[in-house]
């Protein structure tokens, strides 16, 4: 491998550790497979796990169960494909700004405090059974006769670690993209005025600022503009998540020290509705802003020429911002104490306003190849295009699930979990972060990729089985099964069963993919991102200063 | 705008209209008491969660086909959710059951038989046992 720069060999510790998280993170979904299956079939390895668990007893299936589907999502979603973002972000940010990183001191500090709260959080279920899932509704993850306190406790503090390093990591954003680059610069202020579009309002009412930036036409790319808007919803998330775990770990501690706290003080339908909103940003704010600005930016790279609708999709970034902080009360749709009109203005139909922002966002990428034609199907655009279709197949099981109406047969079955939220993250986000690392591996290490069959393998193992896995599950919700439940009596069995074979050929697919890069990398070279030169023996790529 | 990206938008709100429509119409059953007409319970039955336990009426829950009911379920501890399903483990409907407040949910059976009833929201590790089978009897 070509020696490497600073920059660049911090993005590839990013990813490689990001890999590591979604092994985990894909390791254990395969097990709560086998157990919706089988319920009693991990019950040797559960007795074998338990010796590693000091204080603990002897744990039923069902809290080990419901402890790795707590930990399971944080793993996937703050290990994965947070750390891949982070590192790709890091790289692709000051280069298109053509300017360096405003703190670069922050990056190894988000490097290390990312997995030690993701550890921690993980170590929250392993070790301390905490069960609450990640929707923590009030009170039970006050319920300490449900919840082990002191899992409880080190799951908030693990949240609370990975909260403040994301809101570090958009800070470093933040400062880097408003920092003056010899033209001029932004205050934070300006900015987010800029962001919600109310310079443009201000303008369409006779009021023109002629001072104020503007993110739609001012000259930055689109990607950049992308990034500079979803990470709004970045912060918002995490400050409210952060705020609720503040809450609860209060609550624990006062439990600790014999003065416990009353969980009446706080009202559930509140909490929920706080929380999903800021929880809500990540899944229909960042994650939705983010993929669009990526499809922005590479799809052009890969075709060689220019976004079709440049302008236009500017705007459709900042109508995706707005709309991310209406739509949480798709999550209380089963709630019949929550108002309706809350659930048919935001739980509906605004919802549907991510259908045309990613409908309007997927038509202008799909032009763009189009117009280009003939292009090379390299594998980055062939990732590209895989993740678009994993958009489009989550994005309308969402909306189906997000009806006043339909929801009352599909609220919180395997439908939910399976054929939106598992698509839209495997098939969608997952195959759009194997898209970048497969654009980023030759611009960062001057090489390419060895294996042309190991990648199609990758690709057509990794979406075929994550897509039969959903669709089997999905099926399996729309008769009935419930998410969040681990079944006596092998109910569901069969549709299981074709689940746990998706899951098994996507993972055939991810461990094609992992053999062509560390081939085409080199063990030692992925080695060395880690461990000490001294400890390699010889000719490892160093950083350059 | 490019004509042709404003043709497509012109397919999306045209999606948008015919799914919205259908789906708040009467085309979907529940929605023309849910939604729409608001109607006079026939019955009231009131469900009490509390410990990991789903308390029933005594004497049962006994509903005849079309006439309309109100189940009313409260909690004393945790949020549960209140889920009816049919023999074959498909679900006729549910709602979320937040300690606090009374959640009321209408509904209409057009099928006499036995219903199934089963905790939907998670409440604990021992949330997979809140299930009462033939809680529910609809008659003609």
């Amino acid at each position: 491998m070509k020696e490497i720069g600073w920059t660049e060999k911090w993005t590839l510790r990013f990813a490689v550790v990001a890999l590591l998280f979604l092994t985990l993170s894909g390791f254990e979904g395969m097990l709560m497979r086998t157990q919706l299956y089988d319920k009693d079939a991990l019950h040797g390895m559960e007795a074998a796990l338990n010796t590693l668990r000091p204080g603990v007893g002897e744990p039923t299936t069902e809290e080990l169960y419901y402890s790795m589907l707590t930990a399971h999502p944080i793993v996937g979603i703050y290990g994965f494909v947070y750390m891949a973002v982070f590192g790709a972000f890091y790289f692709l940010v000051p280069l298109l700004l053509e300017k360096p990183l405003k703190h670069k001191k922050l990056v190894p500090v988000n490097f290390w405090l990312q997995i030690i709260g993701v550890m921690t959080c993980w170590a929250a279920g392993f070790f301390g059974l905490f069960n609450s899932l990640y929707t923590l509704y009030w009170p039970l993850p006050v319920t300490y006769d449900r919840v082990p306190v002191w899992g409880s406790i080190a799951f908030m503090i693990g949240a609370a670690i990975i909260m403040v390093n994301i809101l570090l990591f958009a800070f470093n954003l933040f400062s880097t993209v408003l920092s003056a680059n010899g033209t001029r610069k932004y205050s934070f202020f300006q900015f987010l005025r800029s962001a919600f579009g109310i310079p443009r309002l201000m303008k369409m009412l006779g009021k023109e600022d002629k001072s104020a930036p503007n993110l739609d036409y001012n000259g930055l790319p689109v990607f950049i503009v992308a990034v500079g808007r979803g990470s709004i919803d970045t912060v918002i998330n995490a400050l409210v998540l952060a705020v609720a775990g503040v809450v609860i770990l209060v609550y624990g501690l006062a439990y600790v020290f014999n003065s416990p706290l009353n969980p009446d003080w706080i009202d559930p339908l509140l909490f929920k509705n706080v929380y999903w909103w800021g929880l809500d940003m990540v899944a229909d704010g960042n994650a939705l802003i983010y993929t669009a600005g990526v499809w922005y930016l590479l799809i052009p790279l890969l075709t060689g020429r220019k976004l079709f609708g440049a302008n236009v999709v500017k705007t459709v970034i900042m109508v995706d911002l707005l709309v991310s902080m209406a739509v949480w009360s798709h999550h209380l749709l089963g709630d019949t104490s929550q108002p309706m009109i809350m659930r048919l203005l935001s739980g509906q139909f605004i919802t549907w306003g991510e259908f045309f922002t990613m409908g309007l966002t997927i038509f202008a990428s799909l032009m763009t190849v189009w117009l280009a034609r003939p292009v090379k199907m390299t594998p980055a655009l062939k990732f590209a295009l895989g993740s678009m279709f994993g958009f489009m197949m989550g994005g309308v099981a969402g909306l189906i699930q997000a009806n006043v109406g339909l929801n009352v047969v599909f609220h919180n079955t395997q439908w939910v979990v399976a054929l939106h939220a598992h698509t839209f993250l495997l098939t969608g986000v997952g195959t759009m972060l194997f898209s970048v690392i497969y654009a980023l591996v030759p611009m960062l290490t001057k090489l390419e990729f060895k294996s042309k069959a190991l990648v199609d393998a990758h690709f057509w193992l990794w979406i075929g089985g994550s897509v039969i896995m959903a669709y089997a599950m999905g099926m399996a919700g729309a008769r009935g099964m419930l998410r969040r439940t681990i079944y006596e009596g092998g109910q569901y069995q069969p549709y299981s069963l074709v689940a746990i074979i998706g899951g098994l050929l996507a993972s055939l697919g991810f461990l094609a993919f992992l053999i062509n890069l560390i081939n085409t990398i080199g063990l030692r070279n992925v080695l060395s991102l880690f461990l000490p030169e001294k400890w390699m023996g010889g000719e490892a790529a160093p950083a350059q200063a | 705008m490019d004509p042709r990206e404003r043709n497509w938008l012109f397919v999306l709100i045209a999606i948008f209209l015919v799914f919205n429509i259908i789906t708040l119409s009467p085309l979907v059953p529940w929605q023309k008491w849910l939604l729409w007409s608001k109607p006079t319970p026939d019955q009231t039955f009131y469900i009490e969660y509390g410990d990991y336990e789903i308390r029933l009426p005594e004497g049962g829950i006994e509903v005849k086909v079309g006439e309309y009911v109100e189940f009313v379920a409260t909690s004393d501890d945790v949020t549960y959710g209140f889920g009816v399903f049919r023999k074959d483990g498909s679900m006729v409907f549910q709602q979320q059951v937040l300690p606090g407040r009374e959640n009321r949910i209408i509904w209409k059976f057009d099928e006499p038989g036995m219903y199934d009833v089963r905790s939907t929201e998670y409440s604990g590790p021992r949330h997979s046992e809140m299930y009462v089978p033939d809680a529910i009897r609809v008659t003609q």
